[in-house]
């Protein structure tokens, strides 16, 4: 197994991605115990793979890469699995109930605004998180996602008409429960 | 000077700060110019301080237990599925809780039948709802000094209290406090979840001598109350959980105290 030629992971980094894995991963899924099984299965994935994390390299970029490959994996395997609920569905409702400051928006404005992002498709949320609210540049998202740099814009800009439109048409009520 | 067209990757980027600074002052004068582009920028840019303003307060979450284990090194298996215990769609779990849940309510019925005062589970409602929302100061005394916290009821209630660890039900203690009881000083456990929700064990001493082991589930105001006496001690679980999850969280707490064996017996 591991020995001692083994660099292990360091640990306060590991600890201190935690939260960000956390906020990424229950976007991704919409659900709070699915985000924190998934962080869990990146984080034991991560210790599985460390020899291929460079000591000194950007560790957190390193993890939001495996949880991005853990979540599309587990995803080929729901969807073979009828008996799963679709990680797309536009459930989950319990991670949308978001801890909202007083800001700009209103209360339900913020999160009528999450709630949309939780309805675009995985690949476009995927991008728009890693750039709007992780901030890594975009070559940074490229890599992270294994994707050209014009799919990174392209989904970006998906994302953001998507956005745009929702919010122009949505009535600051209740959010709508419609799935495309 | 002939700048470039600005293209749609140099609105984003803009949008998101991270233009190439000599990019800017095309961008700059294409937006001018545009006030449609003008908005579109806007709205990127006003999506993004919302979508963080929305989602950062996430990252203050404490921790779960299992994460921070998982960051501490590689895990085996066993301990990899202990947190499938509160997934719903496992059948066995769902079949064994009703089969719980039916064994509690003929209780309730035995227990209502002896005439058991049920005003703990009023008061034990309230007391959850009054510091469970208490978003700075629902306890005494923190987590961090769980041994001086037990130490303390244990010595108020006159009896060994013990705070149960509920990590595998996805719940974190939180601390605890001393409360006023009926007739008897009740200790209140608070817990929270990854979720934000709270719940509360309270344990207090029978005034009264009853013997019986009883179980209940009540809800008062809107808190679900799973409420139990065992060796002249009660026990009320509160939270805002649906009762299955309360009933799952529950199961576990009666099993550790029962391993326990920390209440007086006689």
């Amino acid at each position: 197994m591991s020995g001692p030629a083994d660099a292990p992971l360091p640990q306060p980094e590991l600890l201190a991605a935690i939260p960000r894995l956390r906020r990424y991963a229950r976007v991704l899924t919409g659900d709070v115990n699915r985000a924190d099984d998934l962080v869990q299965d990146t984080l034991a994935r991560a210790w599985e793979k460390r020899r291929l994390w460079t000591a000194g390299s950007d560790l957190r970029a390193w993890l939001f890469t495996i949880m991005h490959n853990v979540f599309v994996n587990q995803r080929a395997l729901a969807r073979r699995d009828q008996s799963q609920v679709s990680l797309d569905d536009g459930e989950g409702g319990e991670a949308w109930q978001i801890p909202v400051r007083d800001g700009q928006y209103t209360r339900v404005e913020l999160a009528e605004l999450v709630q949309h992002v939780g309805r675009l498709p995985v690949d476009q949320r995927e991008v728009l998180l890693l750039a709007a609210v992780e901030e890594l540049k975009y070559e940074e998202i490229a890599l992270t996602l294994a994707i050209p740099l014009g799919t990174v814009m392209s989904r970006l800009s998906r994302a953001r008409a998507k956005l745009r439109l929702a919010f122009a048409d949505a009535p600051a009520t209740m959010p709508l429960k419609v799935v495309k | 000077m002939n700048p470039l067209p600005v293209t749609d990757t140099d609105l984003h980027a803009y949008a998101d700060g991270q233009l190439d600074a000599s990019r800017v002052a095309a961008v700059e004068a294409a937006l001018t110019g545009d006030p449609a582009l003008a908005d579109r920028v806007a709205d990127a840019r006003r999506h993004n301080a919302a979508l963080r303003d929305a989602l950062d307060p996430w990252l203050a979450e404490p921790i779960p237990a299992r994460l921070i284990a998982a960051a501490s090194g590689p895990t085996d298996a066993a301990t990899r599925q202990a947190r499938h215990w509160l997934m719903p769609a496992v059948a066995a779990a769902a079949t064994l809780l009703l089969g719980l849940a039916v064994g509690w309510y003929a209780r309730d019925v035995d227990l209502e039948r002896g005439g058991t005062p049920t005003t703990f589970t009023r008061q034990a409602a309230l007391t959850h709802a009054l510091y469970a929302g208490d978003a700075n100061r629902p306890v005494e005394v923190w987590a961090p000094e769980e041994k001086r916290l037990v130490t303390w009821l244990s010595k108020r209630l006159g009896f060994p209290v013990n705070a149960p660890d509920l990590t595998s039900t996805g719940f974190a203690l939180v601390g605890g406090r001393l409360v006023a009881g009926h007739q008897n000083p009740t200790a209140m456990f608070m817990y929270e979840n990854a979720d934000k929700q709270r719940l509360s064990l309270q344990v207090r001493k029978q005034p009264v001598e009853g013997g019986e082991v009883a179980f209940r589930y009540a809800v008062e105001n809107g808190v679900g109350v799973f409420y139990w006496i065992e060796d002249n001690c009660s026990y009320a679980l509160s939270g805002n959980l649906d009762r299955g999850q309360l009933l799952a969280v529950g199961r576990v707490v009666y099993g550790q105290l029962a391993a326990l064996e920390t209440a007086p017996r006689k």
